[in-house]
């Protein structure tokens, strides 16, 4: 059989099939799905990378393969999946409707498959909105609060969804087909301005789903409000399919012709990387600061491809792997703790280092690549963003994206600060390390960040070949990936590495040996001058830390840029649109005589303006 | 017996009076008559269909020897044959879900029901197939009338009070529509369709287009379009829960399909076809904008039925080959997908006096497979994938594109997410939502479970292979908009 219908067969046949399993034979359930995911994974990573089908379906020409391009994020679907699903294991161990909680999951698993491999707009869109409802019902899973947070996840995808989707008829009305090799060849042809409307309504599609600003108020609520196992994969892949549209849309609908389109794109992400960075510094519940987080780092993913360069498109991509990686890794991290501390509030929580070392492990080292602090990937991921932006003059850019990559380290410290270090409370004593099926995840996605940073060849390589499909020619050395590294880069003129790193790691290795040498005596003396504990001794009971408004000066000062929320805006005009539709409803008043009336009017407008209007 | 179109309207009609004579000898029979003659339509259609598919041909049946222009003829053809079908198996599915329905019910009340639940069967499949205008007006009357009376079924609602309304507009339809096909005669002097179609290049164009405006606010109220509709919300309301699948499904159904034969065969002015559009518009966008606002949830279905009907018309509206293909694809996705919604609606909200939707909150615990139904109907009718309605919404928008009516496009696509926020709104209520109220909940009888499961079932098999139903839908609507061969066809019957 064809390997991909062998795929989707697999994933949504498993979905129903677990469904009914947890109906009849609940204890066979786990087991089930993490070994359909291993399946998933074997036949995606054993495929034949020619495999394409070509077939009818409602008088619609469909065409599925996998591109190089859909593949590098294919990687992360199925990899990420496997990792969550049996991170969910343990997770949602003991929670009720596990059933429905599974089936949604994997048909998110599967739809987002078939978004990668769908080569004609007709079936991407299916299964993007398959991927939309499957993961909106994951998003009120928990039910808390669902009118407002599962209502504003699933208008937004909607009004994205349907902006997709009126994009893809007019397209099919100029061009006749919904084949992408189609369309990349004759948009051209069509006229400017109906490009634009094109361009446009494809953005706010994928822009809805990458958390872009204005269209991210979704994204908060849903991230924090969906079980975290599912939220690894939400933030990690699912909004990874946004960045995909993205690429697709611009590097091959609109192209560079527009660079208008890319500069307000980039703009835009660049806004939403700040002021989401900003929301994130401020939050006190973890899930909340991860969920800004993943709207910022949205953002420097599609900077880096809306800068158009090569260097920039590939440090988005680069970007947008590593970011599925360690969110993953981090979300995973912050949903330990929620279920072994029941809490994930940074102002309750705190000194859970020496109750889940490995937990802090994962999570210090997610931290680690997320800030961008060299060795790990996030620092190279950033370099070459700043460097793309630089050599390509988009300098008020790079003033963004630093803006917003040094305040991220405040909320980078906090995360760690407010759950792992601190001071321990008696309260959280009975915390224990969380059950190997999560830390197994955690400590495989964070082993990939420090592989990446250390060899970032081997992200590399995919992501080469994946340019290609966006109309970039390969252009790094034919090497072997363990040759790309970090200290040893073979690479090539622009991004040198070694003497930064280098640099780098001299003066890591003189504050160590610094620190090393100065807490070696181990005594201190305290001077009555001592400020810090003015010569008092300190007992174990006196709180020492302090963690309720934690960047009280930083929330001072950036208030007036965070007063009004957009969200806000939105609200109002929900509640004036309610009012109106009141309005109209007053034309139903269940009188007899006014309907007759109606009919009356209608009939008598029709027969005079009729004859005027309509020809007769 | 021969298998012949006749009948669909002779045996239900039949059925009709028998059931009160066979519900003396035994009070079962009485609600098995209809199930065994539904299932014998089913399986004509079955029949029929294969038959006019296979031969390419269509079959005109002529009544008491009479042929075509003279006598009363039916035309079975791919569009009346589709929609024939439709209505048989449709009704069979309802007749499934209403067998054990109210319990309660005394006999008398259950046979009174299924008479009129035959003469609506009657005259919807009748107003289909007829090729005689004047016919197509009486059994838009037998409809009409079965239509009232069904509506104030239950005495101890505000039944009465919707018939009445029903009544009271559904008479200006049968006025107007009466006084057209006069006025038409004395045009053409003929009342049978293909005829009328053949002289109508003729006629003088002020009475023409009086004639048709006529006809179009006749058929218009029957089909809900605004502000022709304030009928409908009471009526869906009040009528027991079956009822409004079966005006979904049918009732409504057949007003279109009266309105579309008359614009497209009789008269075939393309004029008229952006009113249908605006109106369409119109009516689309004004009841989703009020189903949003709706506390009951039968009253919510009932607007949004009538904002599908707004969709049809817009598809019939644009007129190309595409948007009528569209069209009758919508229709049919409506009369399942709504139809579904109302059975599995009516459990949600069966022993509630006020079927408010606070009654719902909650209820997936205790109806879960009676709200996965309604959820899955909730999910195809906004037009999600992998289900029915995503289809017939994108063959429409398809077929928008191709004329560049871009402002449709855009109005439909922002009434559907008027559309999804109040469908979810149910959705969050029915599975998220603690239970509160203490109205005891009823349990649907296997039966109604199956009915329901079977919509259920071509919902999702339409939505992931639509090619199950797309050749069909094909050849209605080439009938449909071929004009010269339907004339042809019923002109030359018999005359060898």
């Amino acid at each position: 059989m064809n390997s991909l219908i062998l795929l989707l067969i697999l994933v949504f046949g498993g979905a129903l099939f677990s469904y009914l399993l947890n109906k009849f034979l609940p204890i066979l359930r786990d087991g089930f799905v993490v070994l359909l995911m291993l399946l998933v994974n074997y036949v995606f990573f054993t495929m034949d990378s020619s495999t394409q089908i070509d077939f009818e379906m409602g008088g619609i020409h469909l065409q599925w393969a996998f591109t190089s391009a859909a593949f590098l994020f294919g990687i992360i679907v199925s990899i990420l999946g496997l990792l969550s699903i049996i991170y969910s294991t343990a997770y949602m161990k003991g929670k009720d409707r596990l059933g429905y909680f599974y089936m949604n999951f994997l048909f998110s698993i599967g739809s987002m498959l078939g978004i990668l491999m769908s080569r004609d707009l007709i079936s991407l869109f299916f299964f993007w909105e398959i991927m939309t409802w499957s993961s909106y019902f994951i998003v009120i899973y928990s039910g808390k609060d669902v009118d407002k947070r599962g209502l504003k996840y699933i208008v937004f995808s909607a009004i994205g969804a349907y902006s997709m989707l009126m994009a893809i008829v007019i397209i099919y009305g100029f061009t006749g087909s919904f084949l992408l090799t189609d369309i990349f060849d004759s948009i051209f042809a069509i006229k400017a301005s109906y490009q634009l409307a094109i361009a446009i309504l494809l953005m706010i599609g994928f822009g809805v789903k990458s958390a872009l600003m204005p269209l991210h108020v979704w994204a908060p609520g849903a991230y924090s409000g969906s079980p975290m196992s599912f939220t690894a994969l939400f933030s990690g892949a699912l909004s990874k399919m946004g960045v995909f549209g993205f690429a697709l849309v611009l590097f091959n609908l609109v192209s560079n012709q527009n660079w208008l389109v890319n500069e307000v794109i980039a703009w835009l992400a660049a806004i939403t990387a700040v002021l989401a960075t900003f929301y994130a510094v401020i939050q006190s519940d973890a899930k909340k600061l991860l969920a800004y987080s993943s709207i910022a780092q949205l953002g420097y993913i599609v900077i880096g491809l809306a800068s158009g360069t090569y260097l920039g498109v590939m440090a988005g991509l680069f970007l947008a792997v590593l970011h599925a990686v360690f969110k993953g890794t981090l979300f995973m991290a912050v949903g330990a703790v929620e279920r072994q501390a029941g809490t994930t509030d940074m102002t309750k929580v705190s000194g859970l280092i020496r109750k889940m070392p490995w937990t802090f492990t994962a999570s210090l080292i997610s931290i680690i690549a997320l800030a961008g602090i060299p060795p790990l990937g996030g620092f190279v991921g950033k370099w070459m963003l700043y460097e793309a932006l630089i050599t390509s003059d988009h300098y008020y850019l790079v003033i963004m994206v630093f803006l917003s990559s040094t305040a991220a380290f405040l909320y980078s410290y906090r995360i760690l600060f407010g759950l792992f270090l601190g001071q321990e409370e008696p309260e959280f004593a009975h915390v224990k390390e969380a059950p190997l099926p999560m830390l197994i995840p955690m400590l495989l996605l964070s082993g990939i960040s420090v592989l990446s940073g250390t060899f970032p060849g081997f992200i590399l390589e995919p992501i080469q070949d994946a340019m290609v499909v966006f109309g970039f020619d390969s252009r790094i050395p034919n090497i072997e990936w363990w040759q790309l590294t970090v200290l040893f880069n073979s690479w090539g003129d622009k991004v040198v590495l070694q003497n930064v790193m280098i640099a780098i790691m001299g003066v890591f290795l003189i504050a160590l040996a610094f620190i090393t040498i100065k807490g070696y005596r181990k005594q201190r003396y305290v001077t009555t001058k001592d400020i810090s504990s003015s010569g008092e001794i300190i007992q174990p009971e006196d709180n020492m830390t302090f963690q309720i408004d934690f960047y009280k000066p930083f929330e001072r000062a950036i208030w007036p840029l965070l007063k009004r929320r957009i969200d806000d805006y939105y609200t109002d005009l929900g509640n004036g649109l309610e009012a109106l539709f009141d309005l109209v409803r007053r034309i139903y008043n269940g009188n007899g005589q006014f309907y007759a009336i109606y009919v009356m009017a209608f009939l008598a407008l029709l027969l005079i303006a009729g004859t005027k209007y309509f020809g007769f | 017996m021969v298998i012949s179109p006749v009948q669909y309207i002779a045996i239900p009609l039949m059925a009709a009076f028998l059931i009160p004579l066979f519900g003396k000898l035994n009070k079962d029979l009485a609600r098995i008559i209809p199930g065994l003659v539904l299932l014998y339509l089913s399986y004509i259609s079955v029949v029929l269909m294969n038959q006019i598919i296979s031969s390419n041909t269509i079959i005109v049946e002529i009544i008491a020897g009479w042929r075509p222009p003279w006598g009363i003829n039916l035309v079975f053809s791919p569009l009346t044959g589709f929609l024939a079908s439709m209505f048989s198996m449709l009704g069979f599915v309802i007749w499934m879900y209403t067998y054990n329905f109210k319990p309660e019910v005394d006999n008398a009340q259950k046979q009174k029901f299924y008479v009129l639940f035959m003469m609506l069967i009657t005259g919807a499949t009748g107003i289909v197939l007829t090729g005689d205008i004047f016919n197509l007006f009486v059994f838009l009357e037998i409809t009409a009338i079965s239509a009232y009376s069904l509506t104030a079924f239950y005495r101890e609602r505000d039944g009465a009070e919707a018939a009445f309304k029903y009544l009271l507009i559904g008479s200006f339809s049968s006025t107007l529509i009466l006084l057209a096909i006069l006025l038409l005669y004395t045009q053409v002097g003929t009342l049978n369709m293909a005829e009328i179609a053949l002289k109508m290049p003729g006629v003088d164009p002020f009475m023409k287009g009086v004639i048709l405006i006529l006809f179009f606010v006749g058929f218009g109220i029957e089909s809900e379009l605004f502000p022709l509709n304030g009928w409908s919300p009471d009526v869906y309301t009040q009528a027991p829960g079956p009822i409004g699948a079966i005006f979904a499904g049918m009732v409504v159904k057949a007003g279109i399909y009266g309105l579309v034969r008359v614009v497209f065969t009789l008269f075939d002015v393309k004029e008229i076809l952006p009113l249908l559009v605006i109106i369409g518009m119109i009516t689309m966008a004004v009841a989703e904008v009020i189903a949003l606002r709706q506390g009951k949830l039968k009253r919510m279905l009932a607007y949004s039925s009538i904002g599908q009907m707004g969709l049809v018309a817009v598809a019939f509206g644009i007129g190309t080959h595409d948007s009528v293909f569209a069209a009758i694809f919508l229709m049919f996705n409506h009369a399942i997908i709504k139809g579904m919604l109302f059975l599995s609606g009516t459990y949600l909200v069966y022993n509630s006096t006020e079927k408010t939707l606070d009654d719902v909150d909650g209820i997936g615990k205790h109806l879960p497979f009676t709200s996965f139904l309604f959820a899955l109907g909730a999910l195809a009718i906004v037009g999600m994938p992998p289900f029915a309605g995503f289809w017939s919404k994108l063959y429409l928008l398809m077929a928008a594109a191709d004329v560049r009516l871009m402002t449709v496009i855009a109005i439909i696509l922002v009434v559907s997410v008027i559309e999804i926020v109040y469908y979810f709104r149910v959705i969050h209520r029915i599975y998220f939502r603690e239970r509160i109220s203490t109205i005891e909940l009823k349990i649907p009888s296997f039966n109604a479970k199956l009915a329901m499961f079977i919509l259920a079932i071509i919902i999702v098999a339409v939505g992931v292979y639509p090619d199950l139903i797309s050749g069909f839908i094909e050849r209605a609507t080439t009938d449909l908009l071929d004009k010269q061969s339907y004339i042809q066809s019923v002109l030359s019957v018999g005359l060898k």
